[in-house]
């Protein structure tokens, strides 16, 4: 690939003009695109700017200032949905483009400042003081409203995640990795049946053709949540065979999954997950001792694991 | 000596790849790019990113196999043979990887290809610097030599990462085993050297029988001027003459040229933001976004770090202000800039950018976590996907 590249294919007849003094542009660096730029700036502002009114909010409680800021951010969370429900476009089961670079991340601002003071006066005055589940139950719900109406994917998994931590599951690998993934008991048993009924939610939403290009988000967060709830179940329950049916199961919903959608991320949950999950097996049952068969295993099942995906690498592209 | 690849293959692979591109963002047809596909056929094996992903995971486990074989057998060779066998093993997997994988088989970073090599790489340093005792010298050079034949014959760009790294390492600990007045000028040999490495890379980039490098030789591109901007930075200066130089300073002192390293730590990266404006050149520019930000950094931490939520609040504010202005400004195209998306990067994927929102942006909603027991949630509660910032 050279800068040459587009006047060759334009010879040799496979682009049109149009086409080719607009690619030449491009790829002779004529013009220059500062989109992801922008994107990048975008989101660390409202990545920052949200981080540091969470905690400005709660802190000199009461005073004038006080007040005054909090006005100003209801006043700032209002004026972002002033703005989007002016120039957005009425609601559509299909994707929508948005009307301006910045439109998604205006509407995300607004969204999480309104979270954060209605989450602040709630706190001040204590409507709901008797089950304070409710308020992640209701921003959820407000989440999903903002991600429907305004086609909004990054709301949407804010949405998802605030939905699982109602039911006390937490989605995020790093919280796994520090180890206080699923600290109450059978907590991984809540996440399995979320994960289950999650995603037939999505799957009848996109049979109904209502935002179809959601249920990519919401099977990635469901298949995450399954496979970590049924392989820490694996581990710590006696009933470990159940477990391991389970996690065939999902990994042949993930494989199925995987080919419908042409997504590759679903096939690399099904093997992994599968693997665990075999391995578990091998060392429960026949596996016992021995550090040289386990070598063994590791080269032959991963071997053969590398020679059948290129062996059908027209499958596996 | 050249690149372990077929050329054509090479280049017809790299056509298909931005005629992708140019599809999906619609500036070509379904149908044309099926005929480029055909005018440009391409053998190699080189699957999607995710198979890849699970090839290197399989190929990583297959190896430790292999590796853990090995040991068994010479485990009690003792000093003398082990890192012979070290560096054989090594070896043995360069050549493998070169006549069966990429030869026979033709595989390009298919994933089995990089674990490969990387295993390669590691065998080949800890033998040969195991040999030497792992003298400092003798473990950088063999870094430097082995990572750069890496990079360049497997147009690898971890390898090529890590062999710049090990040249810096090489120059820091060179002037630093000096002593003396080395010490004192090693920021200014690591911004004549690595500004010499940016200039010259610059150069070569335009060289058409050097195309198959150019990714390679971005990448050295922007480290070098990390390298530039770091090693003017007076943060990381002072910090790193505190702690490997012994330098102590008591109240009211300052690191010697203090003035210089605050001056570089401004200049560097306007001039960055200048020459990427003025040249339209993209890494430039985002090198000079994230200087920049450091910039801000070193200069709050030595002059009031006092209030983190009031900075961060008013950071924020004005990222997204400066954002939102920019955004406006370049509606239409301005001295070639637009804001507009043209060609879709590798990376940037929808979902993937979902994913970093619920990931980051999720938790600090509301109070209600703190005090639910069971909540999954950070320490801002509600959203339970939070990092503690």
């Amino acid at each position: 690939m050279t800068k040459n590249t587009p006047r060759e294919l334009f010879e040799k007849g496979l682009i049109r003009e149009d086409q080719f003094s607009k690619i030449d542009l491009i790829i002779s660096g004529k013009v220059v695109s500062v989109f992801y730029e922008l994107q990048t700036l975008l989101y660390l502002g409202v990545l920052l700017f949200t981080t540091g009114v969470g905690i400005l909010i709660y802190m000199n409680i009461g005073s004038l200032g006080h007040l005054i800021s909090i006005s100003a951010l209801i006043l700032l969370s209002i004026g972002c949905f002033y703005y989007a429900f002016k120039k957005g476009v009425a609601y559509s089961n299909e994707s929508v483009k948005p009307v301006t670079p910045y439109f998604d991340y205006v509407v995300l601002l607004g969204a999480l400042v309104f979270v954060s003071v209605a989450g602040y006066l709630q706190f001040q005055f204590g409507i709901l003081n008797e089950n304070l589940e409710l308020v992640t139950l209701i921003t959820s719900v407000f989440f999903f409203y903002i991600a429907y109406r305004f086609d909004h994917l990054g709301v949407l998994s804010v949405a998802i995640t605030a939905l699982a931590s109602f039911w006390s599951v937490s989605i995020s690998p790093q919280k796994w990795y520090s180890g206080t993934f699923f600290e109450t008991a059978n907590l991984h048993i809540v996440a399995i049946i979320f994960g289950v009924l999650v995603a037939t939610i999505a799957l009848v939403l996109e049979m109904r053709r209502i935002k179809m290009h959601f249920t990519f988000t919401y099977l990635n967060f469901c298949s995450l949540l399954f496979f970590a709830g049924a392989i820490t179940g694996l581990f710590i329950s006696a009933w470990w065979f159940v477990y391991l049916l389970l996690i065939y199961g999902g990994c042949v919903f993930a494989y199925l999954m995987a080919m419908r959608r042409k997504s590759f991320l679903f096939l690399l949950y099904a093997f992994i997950c599968a693997y665990i999950g075999t391995t578990y097996l091998l060392e429960k049952t026949i596996l016992r001792d021995a550090i040289e068969i386990w070598f063994l295993y590791s080269i032959f099942s991963c071997g053969g694991f590398i020679y059948f995906i290129i062996k059908f690498k027209n499958y596996f592209k | 000596m050249k690149h372990a690849y077929n050329e054509v293959n090479l280049y017809n692979l790299a056509v298909i790849k931005e005629s992708k591109r140019w599809s999906s963002q619609g500036l070509i047809e379904e149908d044309q790019l099926k005929n480029i596909e055909q005018e440009y056929p391409c053998s190699f094996y080189h699957p999607n990113i995710i198979i890849r992903i699970l090839l290197f995971i399989a190929a990583l486990f297959a190896l430790s196999g292999v590796t853990g074989f090995f040991a068994l057998l010479f485990g009690n060779g003792g000093e003398k043979v082990l890192p012979l066998a070290c560096l054989i093993y090594g070896v043995i997997s360069f050549a493998l990887l070169d006549r069966i994988l990429i030869n026979q088989n033709r595989h390009y970073k298919s994933g089995v290809a990089e674990c490969i090599l990387y295993h390669a790489c590691g065998f080949a340093i800890v033998g040969l610097g195991w040999m030497a005792d792992f003298n400092t010298y003798v473990v950088l050079i063999t870094c430097l030599l082995v990572f750069s034949y890496a990079a360049f014959r497997y147009l690898d760009l971890l390898t090529t990462m890590a062999a710049i790294g090990s040249f810096a390492g090489l120059l820091f600990y060179a002037c630093y085993e000096a002593d003396g007045i080395f010490q004192q000028v090693i920021p200014f040999v690591f911004i004549l050297c690595f500004g010499s490495v940016y200039v010259i890379t610059r150069k070569l980039k335009n060289h058409n029988h050097l195309k198959f490098w150019l990714l390679n030789m971005m990448i050295v591109e922007v480290i070098s001027l990390l390298l530039v901007y770091a090693a003017g930075n007076y943060l990381v200066v002072r910090e790193l003459s505190i702690n490997l130089m012994n330098l102590e300073l008591v109240e009211g002192q300052d690191i010697p040229f203090a003035f210089l390293f605050y001056a570089l730590t401004i200049f560097i990266p306007l001039a960055l933001l200048y020459v990427g404006i003025k040249h339209k050149d993209v890494l430039a520019l985002r090198v000079s976004l994230i200087a920049i930000a450091f910039t801000v950094f070193t200069f709050k931490y030595y002059y009031g770090f006092g209030h983190p939520e009031i900075t961060l609040t008013v950071a924020g504010a004005l990222l997204f202000s400066i954002a939102l202005l920019l955004s406006n400004y370049l509606k239409k195209m301005r001295g070639g800039f637009t804001r507009e998306n043209h060609l879709a990067e590798k990376w940037a994927n929808l979902n993937l950018q979902a994913f970093i929102v619920s990931q980051t942006l999720g938790g600090n909603q509301s109070g209600a976590g703190k005090q639910t027991e069971t909540g999954g949630g950070g320490q801002f509660g509600g959203g339970g996907s939070t990092d503690s910032f």
